[in-house]
């Protein structure tokens, strides 16, 4: 193998994809614009979610306890929620409840005023929507207000009978928070970043494999090629490193995209937190092998798409065969899409794909372990090592170059 | 300068080239006449080293061919098919540059070989345009200045006219009588007998991958008796079946 045909071949690859217009398009400049777009609609529907699940809360009382004195008993208990809107008894709860028309019905028990002068219990039945995302989220907003309006009915009655009501707190529970620094946006990062860089790297040399060894046969300038005096293997390492390059550049085309994008939006990767901070505290070692490990597997997939570029009849079956490619890049990454750090398992760190992710998980969720990541990186290694043998031996095959 | 010692090639079952031998003088055309599948691409593309023999070999410009393949390719220019294959993002300099590079031709060499070679093809006006959208006669012209930027001794053409419109047919065919005229040697393949008896100084006639007989129109004529070299290439490869 000769450097400099190495070189040859690599620059010539890369300016004539540079020159392509329509792949650059759909693989650098559209990620870059498409993720803000993403960010700023995804991320104006959290924002409205939880403005919706905290400020527009509605109740209404049943039409069979619709009397003078619930009603002040409610006024009363929502009145330091001036979010909660007390709208008009309904005659059928669940009916109303299930049409939206309405997040929760209370009942209350028509003689609670006799039983609360006797100190006793009374009922209060709240009906609503469990599986609605909004009732569910605004449930604690109601049960909250009348718990506390409780405890002022049970803190009157003591005061009344002369006991400190500390008596009913023998304990008071202080809490400190000892979890590692995390912003409130890392958790849609560890979501979305790995799943979106893994497929990318792993995807992103498609076009490029498809066109440089496919695309030449078909083109007939694949055996003039041969016949130059730079060696078999020298030509594939020039194609090979442009294509991990191409890969990377579309990973930075989407990080770029993920960037801007929370500029526009960035109540999105926060979750609909306004202001909660994007922090991480990543160690420059720690960053450093998360990107080795990135790189390494986008040269897994490069080596596989070469192998399969060569082994392609024409370029329409290697395109055919990419498509496998890339589903093989995407089970596993939407598969372990919701995947806390936590739930990492050690021996996602030795299969290729899965161990790009974990690492991912591991580093964007601060919970960083050496020795994972250097199984993650050393068995990339490994498959790199697997595939360009691959991508190789199709190379030297005869029967496969040079069939018609 | 180029000599074939029982050349051989199997692809499993298939003996697509079975023990050829012949010679090829300096300045000499060669011209390779068989049918479809007869072993004449096979047989080309182990002279131009892109095949491994199965067994044989051949001694091209005075290196071994199995011995050291990359001295070969340094003495060969390849023009196979009829259609023109060019990068089509890459200008006409830029596709004729990349083989010289790979070639092993130095900056200032190659800058003055694709001068000569765009005035030899008259490419000025486009030399410096991308190739994508260039007329078929534009690409063919690429196409010859790439097979010879470095300046080889012997070509290879592989059915060099095969699909091709009857000018661009003229074209390669003055193509390679210049060749000729530049003292290269030149081995051309073809099922086109006319072809063949216009270019070409002696002719092999090959069958199934074997060499029938190989001379010159004259000499093949007079040992087989027959009139022109039509009647010749049917005895013999009639004889065969
Ligand atoms: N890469 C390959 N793998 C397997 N068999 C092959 C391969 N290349 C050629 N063959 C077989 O070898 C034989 C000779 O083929 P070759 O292409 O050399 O013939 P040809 O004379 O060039 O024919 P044509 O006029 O069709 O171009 C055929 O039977 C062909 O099927
Ligand atoms: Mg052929």
């Amino acid at each position: 193998m000769s450097l400099k045909h190495v070189w040859i071949v690599f620059s010539k690859e890369i300016k004539d994809m540079a020159r392509d217009k329509r792949t650059l398009i759909s693989n650098i400049l559209i990620p870059i614009i498409l993720m803000p777009l993403v960010f700023t609609l995804m991320g104006g529907g959290i924002s409205k979610m939880e403005k919706d699940i905290v400020e527009n809360v509605t109740v209404a009382l049943s039409q069979a306890s619709d009397t003078p004195e619930i009603r002040d008993l409610v006024a009363d208990i929502f009145s330091d929620n001036p979010n909660i809107k007390i709208l008009d008894p309904v005659a059928d709860p669940v009916e109303a409840v299930r049409n939206d028309r309405i997040r929760f019905v209370l009942d209350v028990e028509k003689d609670f005023a006799e039983k609360m002068n006797q100190g006793k219990p009374f009922h209060i039945t709240v009906t609503f929507d469990q599986t609605d995302t909004k009732s569910g989220g605004s449930y604690g907003i109601i049960t909250n207000a009348i718990e506390q309006y409780a405890q002022k009915v049970t803190e009157d009655r003591l005061t009344k009978m002369n006991i400190d009501v500390s008596i009913l707190r023998p304990i008071e529970i202080l809490n400190e928070d000892a979890s590692p620094e995390k912003g409130g946006g890392n958790l849609m990062l560890m979501m979305i970043l790995p799943m979106l860089a893994t497929i990318l790297i792993a995807v992103g040399g498609i076009p490029a494999a498809t066109d440089l060894v496919a695309g030449e046969k078909e083109r007939g300038t694949f055996e003039p090629l041969l016949t130059t005096q730079a060696n078999r293997m020298s030509i594939l390492f020039g194609k090979y490193l442009a294509v991990t390059l191409f890969a990377i550049i579309c990973v930075v085309a989407q990080l770029i995209g993920v960037f801007i994008g929370n500029i526009v939006s960035p109540t999105f990767l926060t979750m609909g937190v306004p202001g909660a901070d994007l922090k991480f505290h990543i160690p420059t070692l720690a960053l450093l092998l998360t990107i080795l490990i990135t790189v390494t597997l986008g040269m897994v997939f490069a080596g596989l798409q070469l192998a399969v570029s060569t082994y392609a009849r024409s370029f329409k079956e290697a395109q055919t065969y990419m498509s496998f490619l890339m589903l093989i890049a995407m089970l596993p990454a939407y598969a372990t899409m919701i995947m806390q750090p936590d739930d990492v398992k050690l021996f996602m760190f030795f299969i290729p794909l899965l161990n790009a992710i974990a690492s991912l998980k591991l580093v964007l969720g601060n919970t960083i372990n050496y020795s994972y990541l250097g199984i993650a990186l050393v068995s990339s290694l490994v498959y790199v090592f697997i595939s360009l043998i691959l991508a190789a031996s199709m190379f030297k095959k005869e029967k496969v170059l040079f069939r018609s | 300068m180029l000599e074939l010692k029982e050349l051989t090639k199997h692809f499993g079952e298939v003996k697509a080239v079975d023990r050829v031998s012949f010679r090829v003088e300096r300045g000499e055309v060669f011209g390779l006449l068989g049918e479809n599948g007869a072993g004449k691409t096979t047989t080309l593309r182990l002279l131009a080293t892109m095949l491994k023999p199965t067994s044989g070999t051949a001694v091209v410009a005075g290196f071994d061919m199995v011995k050291e393949p990359e001295k070969v390719r340094k003495h060969i220019g390849i023009l196979f098919g009829g259609e023109s294959g060019l990068y089509d993002r890459l200008t006409a300099a830029e596709n004729i540059e990349y083989f010289g590079k790979l070639n092993n031709m130095d900056k200032d060499e190659l800058k003055r070989r694709v001068q000569e070679l765009t005035e030899i093809f008259g490419m000025g006006e486009y030399i410096h345009r991308k190739t994508g959208k260039f007329s078929k006669g534009m690409k063919q012209k690429v196409a010859f200045a790439r097979s010879i930027v470095h300046n080889p001794d012997i070509m290879l053409f592989d059915e060099p006219t095969s699909g091709l419109d009857v000018s661009a047919i003229r074209d390669v065919h003055d193509f390679i009588m210049d060749c000729k005229k530049a003292g290269k040697t030149i081995i051309l393949s073809s099922h086109t007998m006319s072809e063949v008896e216009k270019l070409c100084d002696k002719i092999g006639i090959i069958h199934k991958g074997q060499l029938a007989d190989y001379g010159t129109i004259p000499q093949l004529t007079a040992k087989y008796k027959e009139s022109s070299l039509e009647e010749v290439f049917i005895k013999l490869v009639g004889e065969k079946i």
